[in-house]
C-alpha cells in the first residue's frame, strides 16, 4: 500500500520528527473523547486494554487466592496424620479444584491478561487490535471461572484430579455431573484463551511503534508471540480431548473404554500433548517479563538478546516432544519413552541460555536489590532447582520410581511457582508504576517476598523426602508411624507462610494501589523500554519512532517529545478510535486501524456463550440452545458495527507518510486473525484424525470390526464433489465481487447462497449414507470416530453456513462491495478451509479402512 | 513482498522444523511398527525400526545442516550489502536455530543405538 516494506528499514539515525510544533488547540482533546471510558453501569462495556487488561489480571489474582485457600485447607488436613478435618470426597474435590483452578483460571490468563495491559504500552500501540475480542475473552473467563469455582461449595466440583483420566473420569466411575463440569466448563475457557491468543499474535506482529522492527522487539513481545503460538498449536488437543470424553459421557461414544475397542491412553495423548507444553505456555511470559525487569534493576541492556530469541522459540518446538514423559509409567516401549527422554533433556538448554544471559545482565550492571529483583532472584533459585529434579524425573528409570508421589509435587511446585509465580510478583511490583499513582511499598514488598520464599521452600523442600520415602499423591490422610509425620507438619507450617506473604502484598495493594488511566507513578525504575512513557487510555500521545530497544535511554527527551504530539498520529484521523498498523518485520507504517469502542455486545455474548455451556453441563438443553443462540445473535450484532469501509481519504500521519484508513486482503489484520483462527482449527481437526489412527492401532485387525461393512465410496465420492463446487462458487464470487458494479444483477448474494446450498448438502449426503449402514457409533470405538469426524464437519459447515448468510446480509444492508470487502474475505477463507477439511475427513473416513485391508 | 518474508520465516524456523519432522517420524513409526507387531521386519538387511530411526535423523540432519549452509551464505551477502537490521537480525536468528537443531536431532537419534526396538 502506501507504504510497502523494503530491505532499507528505519536504522539507527536519529529520526527527524514526523510532526510539527504546536499542534492544533483541539487535537488532543479529540484524541482523548475518542478514548474516554464509559460512565456509570457502562463502564463495563469498556474495552480498552487498560481497563479490561487491569480486570483480567485481578480476576486471575482472585483465582489465584481462591485456589490457594484450596491448598491451606489440604495441608491443613495432612498436618498430622489420621486427621479427620475433611472427607476423602471433598478432598478429592479440592485436589482437583487447586490443580484446575490455578493451571487454567490462574497461571494461563493471568499471563495473556498482563499482556494485554501491557503489549499495547509497551510497544506504542493504543489499543490491541481487537479490543471486544478480549473484552469477550474476559467476561466469557470471569462468568464461566467463578460459575465452574462455585461447584465447590454444592458438592459438584470435579474430583477425579486435575487431569481427568478416564477409566476414573468416565460415566461408569463417575456419573455424577463433577466431571461434566470440568469437561464443559475447561473447554470452554480455552477457548476463551485461544481468543486472546490470536489478539496477541496480530498485537505483536501488527501494532508496534514506528522502527520497532524484528530485532528491536521487546523480549517480553517475542515471549508473548511465541506463547500465543503455543497455545494456537496446543490447546486444541485438549478442547478435542474434552469433547470427545463429553461425547462418551453424554452418548456413550466408546472413545476410551477399552471393552469396545477404545482406549483410555488416547486421552492422556492428547491431555499431555496440551498439558506440557502448557507448563511452558506459563513459563515463557514469565521469562519475558524477567528479561524486561532485570535491565531495568541492573541498567544496562540485556546480554545475549539474539540468545534469548533463539531460546524462546527453540523452547516454544521442543516442549511440544515433551508430553510423554507423563506417561513413562503406561507401559509404553522403552524406546518411544527415550525420544521423550531426550527432549526432556534437551529443552533444559535453552532455558539454560536464558538464566546465563540474565546472570551475565545482572554482573554486567549494577543489580539494585529492590522487590522486583529480590522477586527474580528467588526466582532464578527456585526456578533451578526445580528445573534440577525435572532433569531427574526426565530419566524414566527415576521416574518409575517416583512417579505419583510427593516427590512430584515438590518438583512442579518449585516449576511452576519459581517460574511462573516469582516472576508474576515481581512485574506487579515492577510494572504497578505504569498502572497505580503510587508504586508499591518497597519495604512491605521485602517482607512479601521474604514470607514468600521461604515460606515455598519450607513447603516444598520436604516433600521431595517425603516422596522418597514413599508418600504417595492424592491421598486424604495416612496412618501414623510411617516417617511422614514431621515433614508434613513443616510443609504445612510453610504453606501458611506463603499465605501470610500473599496476604500481606493484598495489604499493600488495598494502601497503595490508586488506578490511574493518566498521571501514573511514572518511570520510577528509568527503564528503557516504552511502557514508561506518559500515556493515558489513549495510550501515547504520539506513536514514536524508536532506533534501539531501549529509546528511553538512547532517545533524550522521548518522553516529552511524544507527549507533545511530536511524532506520528497525534490524534484522531477519522474521529473515532483508532491504531497505527505497521509492518510485522521493519515495522514501517501501513495504516490507520479503525477500533472499535465500548458496547455491549461483547459482555453480552459472553455471558450467553458461558450460559450455555454451563447450563448444558447440567442437562438443562432447552435453555442452554436458548442461550447459544442468543450468543450467536449478540456476536452477529457486534460484527455488524465492525468492517466499516474508507470512511475518509488516506491521512497523514506525519514524516510524510499519508496512509488508508482501511486495508482488505493479506495486510488487513482480521486476515491474519483468520489465518490464525484457521490454524487452532486445523490443528483440533489433526488431533481428530490422530485418535482416529490411535484407535486403528489399538485394532489392527478391527478396522472396521466384524460385521461392520465400510461404507460404499459413490456418496462418499458425490460429497467430496458438493464440496469443492461450494468452494467454486465462492471463487467465482469472490472475482465477481472485485469488479462488481452495484447497479448490475447481483451475483455475489446468489454465487453465496447456491455455496451455502452445496456445503450443507455435502454432510447430510456423508451423515444419511453412514447412518443407513447401520454403522453405530456407540456400538465400537470406529463407528464413535468415524462419526466424530462427521459431527466435527457437521459444526463447521454449520458456522460456514452462518457465516456465509451474514455475508450474503451485509450486502443487502450495502455494506459489502468491491473496496469493503473484509467480511467476504474472512468468510471466502473460512469457507475454503470448512471445505479442505471436509475433503480429507472423506479421504480418511472411505479411504483408510481399505487402505489397511478392509473389503 | 510476502513471499521474500514468509520465505525468511520458513529459513528461520527451518531446523526446528526438521527436528519436528524427524520427532514425529522417530516416534510415530516405532509405535506403528511396534503395535502392527512387525518389528522384525527388515530393509536391505537392517531391521525396519532402526532402518527408520537413522533414515529419519540423517534426513532432518541434512535439511537442517543445508538450512544452516543457505543461512550462511545468506548472512554473508547481507553484510555485503546494506541489509536492513530486520534482516540482519532474521539471518542470525537462523544460524543459531539451525545450528542447535542439528544437535537435538543427533541426540534425538541416539536411543536407536542404545535400546531394543519395541520392549
Amino acid at each position: 500500500m502506501n507504504a510497502p516494506e523494503s530491505p532499507r528499514s528505519f536504522e539507527r539515525e536519529k529520526p527527524e520528527f514526523p510532526n510539527p510544533l504546536p499542534r492544533p488547540d483541539d487535537e488532543f482533546e479529540k484524541l482523548k473523547k475518542a478514548w474516554k471510558a464509559p460512565k456509570g453501569i457502562s463502564f463495563i462495556t469498556a474495552v480498552n486494554n487498560t481497563y479490561v487488561g487491569l480486570w483480567y489480571v485481578g480476576t486471575a489474582f482472585l483465582f489465584f487466592v481462591l485456589a490457594g485457600i484450596l491448598a491451606l485447607i489440604m495441608r491443613a488436613q495432612l498436618t498430622v496424620p489420621e486427621s479427620d478435618l475433611i472427607g476423602h470426597d471433598l478432598y478429592n474435590q479440592l485436589f482437583t479444584m487447586h490443580g484446575t483452578v490455578m493451571m487454567f483460571l490462574f497461571a494461563v490468563p493471568a499471563v495473556e491478561a498482563a499482556s494485554v495491559y501491557l503489549l499495547p504500552n509497551m510497544q506504542a500501540a493504543r489499543d490491541l487490535p481487537f479490543p471486544r475480542l478480549s473484552a469477550y475473552a474476559f467476561w466469557a473467563y470471569f462468568v464461566g471461572g467463578l460459575v465452574f469455582f462455585a461447584t465447590i461449595f454444592f458438592g459438584l466440583a470435579p474430583n477425579t484430579g486435575w487431569f481427568m483420566y478416564p477409566p476414573l473420569s468416565s460415566l461408569k466411575y463417575s456419573p455424577a455431573d463433577n466431571a461434566d463440569w470440568w469437561l464443559l466448563g475447561i473447554g470452554f475457557i480455552e477457548i476463551s484463551a485461544i481468543a486472546g491468543a490470536i489478539e496477541i499474535i496480530v498485537g505483536v506482529m501488527k501494532t508496534r511503534a514506528v522502527g520497532m522492527s524484528l530485532d528491536k522487539m521487546p523480549v517480553y513481545s517475542w515471549a508473548m508471540l511465541v506463547f500465543a503460538a503455543m497455545i494456537i498449536v496446543g490447546f486444541p488437543a485438549i478442547i478435542l480431548g474434552t469433547l470427545l470424553l463429553e461425547l462418551e459421557r453424554a452418548f456413550d461414544w466408546p472413545f476410551f473404554i477399552a471393552e469396545r475397542g477404545g482406549d483410555p491412553l488416547l486421552w492422556q495423548h492428547l491431555f499431555w500433548f496440551f498439558g506440557h507444553p502448557e507448563v511452558y505456555i506459563i513459563f515463557i511470559p514469565a521469562t519475558g517479563m524477567v528479561s524486561m525487569i532485570v535491565p531495568a534493576m541492573a541498567q544496562t541492556p540485556l546480554i545475549g538478546y539474539r540468545l534469548i530469541v533463539l531460546a524462546l522459540i527453540a523452547t516454544g518446538f521442543l516442549s511440544f516432544g515433551l508430553w510423554v514423559h507423563h506417561m513413562f509409567a503406561t507401559g509404553l516401549p522403552k524406546m518411544s519413552l527415550s525420544f521423550f527422554s531426550a527432549a526432556s533433556t534437551a529443552v533444559a538448554v535453552p532455558s539454560g541460555i536464558q538464566v546465563f544471559a540474565w546472570i551475565a545482565t545482572i554482573a554486567a550492571g549494577r543489580i539494585r536489590l529492590t522487590t522486583p529483583s529480590l522477586f527474580i532472584i528467588g526466582f532464578l533459585f527456585i526456578f533451578n532447582l526445580g528445573g534440577l529434579t525435572g532433569v531427574m524425573v526426565a530419566m524414566a528409570p527415576f521416574d518409575w520410581q517416583a512417579h505419583d508421589t510427593y516427590f512430584i509435587v515438590a518438583h512442579l511446585h518449585y516449576v511452576l511457582i519459581g517460574g511462573m509465580v516469582f516472576p508474576l510478583f515481581a512485574a506487579f511490583y515492577y510494572w504497578v508504576p505504569v498502572a497505580s499513582k503510587r508504586a508499591l511499598s518497597e519495604r512491605v514488598g521485602r517482607w512479601v517476598f521474604g514470607l514468600m520464599f521461604v515460606g515455598v521452600n519450607v513447603t516444598f523442600f520436604p516433600m521431595h523426602i517425603t516422596g522418597l520415602i514413599g508418600m504417595p499423591r492424592r491421598v486424604y490422610t495416612y496412618p501414623v508411624g510411617m516417617g511422614w509425620d514431621e515433614l508434613n507438619l513443616v510443609s504445612t507450617v510453610g504453606a501458611f507462610m506463603i499465605a501470610a506473604g500473599v496476604a500481606l502484598f493484598l495489604v499493600d495493594l488495598a494502601r497503595n494501589f490508586r488506578f490511574a488511566s493518566e498521571e501514573n507513578a511514572g518511570n520510577v525504575w528509568n527503564a528503557g523500554t516504552l511502557e514508561w512513557l506518559p500515556n493515558g487510555n489513549y495510550a501515547t500521545r504520539s506513536i514514536p519512532h524508536v532506533v534501539s530497544r531501549e529509546p528511553l535511554w538512547d532517545q533524550p527527551n522521548l518522553s516529552e517529545d511524544v507527549e507533545a504530539g511530536r511524532y506520528y498520529l497525534p490524534g484522531t484521523a477519522t474521529g473515532g478510535r483508532e491504531a497505527l498498523v505497521t509492518s510485522p518485520f521493519d515495522a514501517r507504517p501501513q495504516y490507520i486501524l479503525q477500533i472499535p469502542g465500548p458496547g455491549w455486545q461483547p459482555f453480552l455474548a459472553a455471558l450467553f456463550t458461558a450460559a450455555f455451556f454451563l447450563l448444558l453441563t447440567v442437562k438443562a438443553v432447552f435453555s442452554s440452545a436458548v442461550c447459544g443462540v442468543l450468543a450467536i445473535g449478540c456476536v452477529i450484532w457486534w460484527l455488524w458495527e465492525t468492517d466499516p469501509g474508507p470512511v475518509r481519504p488516506p491521512a497523514d500521519i506525519g514524516g510524510g507518510h499519508t496512509v488508508p484508513v482501511y486495508v482488505t486482503g493479506p495486510m488487513n489484520h482480521s486476515w491474519w486473525a483468520m489465518i490464525a483462527l484457521i490454524v487452532v482449527c486445523g490443528m483440533i481437526f489433526t488431533c481428530l484424525i490422530f485418535s482416529y489412527l490411535f484407535l486403528w492401532l489399538v485394532n489392527p485387525s478391527a478396522w472396521p470390526p466384524a460385521g461392520v461393512v465400510p461404507t460404499d465410496l459413490p456418496p462418499g465420492g458425490i460429497a467430496a464433489v458438493l464440496y469443492a463446487a461450494s468452494a467454486l462458487l465462492i471463487g467465482a464470487a469472490s472475482r465477481r465481487l472485485r469488479g462488481e458494479d452495484r447497479r448490475s444483477p447481483a451475483s455475489v448474494p446468489l454465487l453465496i447462497a447456491g455455496a451455502v446450498v452445496l456445503l450443507a448438502a455435502a454432510p447430510a449426503l456423508d451423515l444419511r449414507t453412514h447412518w443407513e449402514t447401520a454403522l453405530s457409533p456407540s456400538a465400537h470405538a470406529y463407528g464413535a470416530a468415524v462419526y466424530g469426524i462427521i459431527a466435527f464437519q457437521i459444526l463447521f459447515v454449520g458456522t460456514s453456513l452462518i457465516m456465509g448468510l451474514y455475508t450474503i446480509a451485509r450486502w443487502l444492508a450495502r455494506k459489502l462491495d468491491s473496496v469493503r470487502r473484509t467480511t467476504f474475505d474472512n468468510t471466502m477463507l473460512f469457507w475454503y478451509y470448512t471445505v479442505g477439511q471436509g475433503v480429507v475427513g472423506l479421504l480418511v473416513v472411505y479411504g483408510f479402512p481399505r487402505l489397511v485391508g478392509g473389503p | 513482498m510476502a513471499a521474500r518474508r514468509a520465505w525468511q520465516v520458513f529459513i528461520m524456523l527451518g531446523g526446528l522444523f526438521a527436528w519436528a519432522a524427524q520427532f514425529t517420524i522417530l516416534y510415530g513409526a516405532t509405535s506403528t511398527i511396534c503395535a502392527l507387531d512387525r518389528a522384525g521386519a527388515t530393509v536391505l538387511g537392517i531391521g525396519i525400526i532402526p532402518a527408520t530411526i537413522i533414515g529419519g535423523t540423517v534426513a532432518a540432519l541434512a535439511a537442517a545442516a543445508a538450512v544452516l549452509a543457505h543461512a550462511l551464505r545468506r548472512h554473508r551477502a547481507l553484510q555485503a550489502a546494506d541489509a536492513s537490521a530486520a534482516d540482519v537480525f532474521m539471518s542470525q536468528a537462523a544460524i543459531l536455530i539451525s545450528a542447535f537443531s542439528l544437535a537435538a536431532i543427533a541426540w534425538h537419534g541416539l536411543p536407536a543405538f542404545i535400546l531394543p526396538a519395541c520392549a
